[in-house]
């Protein structure tokens, strides 16, 4: 059916979306664990520019699904659904894309004993994105299921919360220049930035499921 | 062979199929049209399709009902169609769900107590029926909207999926209950002319009822549409689903028994039995209260209309 058609590209699309922002969000996670290493800024600019670029397809693919939700496909609240929970996962993205940018414009030193924390903030960030997009998945698979999988965000976001004060605390508590503590204190933020888009997210599955709970 | 002539006084009834086709059309795609669920196009071509379909098939029935009321001639027959029509137009410029069944009921009574000649055996059938259909349509609606539920609960599927199925439904069960509507309501609209004109049979008036309620349908049901859609709950696409449902099996349950029901009454039973189920914050009680009252004075306006007309004929021409 005519039908059909449109809503197995429509679901196409969100699976190549979905894979785009994990190379997005996976690549980003790679590019903070090398220079946490090697803190190589011109290594740090490639992987960037890689970045940008994995997030430049996902926002064409994110467009390319908004164009077909406008061709009379869905409902209109469905497409409003979608429409509002593609805008708010492209959030995730950028924000993966700006913070490890923004290291390298800012020339952002990480002090080694710094360093563990970021990486492990990363990785709970990076883990909170995976389920992020499992859940919006679910949407186009067996929705009923989508909204468990938010608890489990959620755990991961208060985790990071945590984690950044830790940080923060650290980073303020030690000798470090001035500047050096509010680039690292903005750094820190940025990066848990990402797991509290990922709850705006996971809001919007959690509605999009109970609207349709009878 | 039938002479054009002899059908004029049908056109009366043309303008109540009409009006009865602008305005009831709501009461099966309104709730899809109206949240942009099903495009207006693809209800109005359904729903004149299959009232044919069911003013031709099971409509005779209502008409042997409403033609035991009083005895009519075909001046009195055009007086009730016309007041009726007059009665429907006045609701439906008012933008409220009417019932065409008690506006013309209303004016056949009008005409009995004028000439002093009423069955009130059938009338009281009807009037249990009338009573009897927002009860079963909300009775129906409770049980359907359980059951769906528990088995929509059941199937795993994607959002998108369950656009599909709901929207496929709605064209169903919306398709189902212009059936109905044809099946029980054409009988209002030619029904008094039974046995009246030469050459025209029970089955030819429930065609001709059948193609005047089809142009209604299509050419002004639109804005009454929009208006039912919203009007007087909150309706999701399931929630329309099982007031479509549940109104169209009651109003066909209705059109076996051969008494023509107000498919707005089946509409307002069916979402009534949905928001009590859902919580009755839900309900706009300021809009039930004005479609109450217009239920009301439809039955009141289409007897007064008709004994007016019957009064103003007599006076200038002698009895009718």
């Amino acid at each position: 059916m005519f039908f059909r058609s449109k809503q197995k590209h429509i679901e196409a699309g969100m699976r190549e979306y979905r894979e785009k922002a994990a190379a997005c969000v996976s690549a980003f996670a790679l590019g903070m664990h090398d220079f946490c290493e090697t803190g190589d800024f011109e290594r740090l600019e490639e992987q960037a520019r890689a970045v940008h670029a994995a997030e430049s397809e996902a926002d064409d693919l994110r467009r390319q699904i908004e164009n077909m939700m406008y061709e009379r496909a869905l409902f209109p609240e469905s497409r409003g659904d979608i429409l509002d929970l593609l805008e708010t996962m492209d959030s995730v993205v950028n924000q993966a894309d700006r913070t490890l940018r923004s290291i390298f414009d800012q020339r952002i030193t990480i002090p080694r004993e710094v360093r563990q924390f970021i990486l492990e903030l990363t990785e709970i960030n990076e883990r909170c994105v995976g389920l992020m997009l499992q859940a919006s998945l679910l949407l186009f698979d067996t929705y009923t299921s989508a909204s468990a999988l938010t608890g489990k965000m959620d755990e991961l976001e208060s985790r990071s919360d945590r984690l950044q004060a830790e940080t923060v605390q650290w980073i303020f508590t030690h000798d470090l220049s001035d500047l050096q503590k509010i680039l690292l204190r903005d750094l820190v933020g940025a990066i848990g930035e990402i797991s509290d888009k990922c709850m705006n997210v996971g809001d919007r599955i959690r509605i999009i499921v109970v609207k349709r709970m009878i | 062979m039938v002479s054009p002539l002899s059908m004029l006084p049908l056109g009366g009834g043309a303008f109540l199929g009409w009006s009865l086709g602008a305005n009831d059309a709501a009461n099966v795609f309104g709730t899809a049209v109206g949240a942009r669920i099903v495009r207006f196009r693809t209800a109005a071509l359904l729903c004149s399709g299959m009232v044919i379909l069911g003013a031709v098939l099971q409509g005779t029935e209502g008409i042997e009902t409403l033609s035991s009321i009083t005895t009519q001639t075909v001046h009195t027959a055009v007086i009730v169609s016309v007041a009726a029509a007059i009665t429907s137009t006045i609701m439906t410029v008012l933008s409220l769900p009417a019932s065409t069944s008690q506006a013309v009921v209303g004016a056949i009574l009008g005409i009995g107590l004028a000439t002093g000649n009423t069955n009130f055996t059938p009338l009281l059938k009807v009037a249990v029926c009338w009573i009897l259909t927002p009860i079963g349509s909300m009775a129906i609606a409770i049980l359907v909207f359980l059951a769906a539920k528990a088995i929509l609960r059941r199937l795993p599927m994607s959002i998108l999926t369950r656009d599909k199925v709901l929207r496929f439904g709605l064209i169903l069960f919306g398709s189902y209950g212009a059936y109905a509507l044809g099946a029980n309501n054409v009988a209002n609209t030619t029904g008094m002319f039974a046995g009246l004109l030469d050459g025209v049979d029970n089955h030819m008036l429930t065609a001709i009822g059948g193609v005047a309620i089809a142009a209604g349908v299509i050419t002004y049901s639109h804005r009454v549409m929009l208006s039912v859609g919203s009007g007087i709950m909150n309706m999701d696409a399931f929630s329309a689903l099982v007031a479509v449902l549940s109104m169209s099996i009651t109003v066909h349950i209705f059109a076996l028994v051969g008494v023509p029901v107000s498919t707005s009454q089946g509409i307002v039973g069916a979402i009534l039995g949905i928001g009590l189920l859902r919580g009755v914050h839900v309900l706009r009680f300021g809009l039930l209260r004005r479609i109450a009252i217009g239920w009301f004075m439809t039955p009141f306006l289409g007897l007064i209309l008709s004994a007016a007309g019957y009064a103003i004929i007599t006076g200038t021409f002698g009895a009718p």
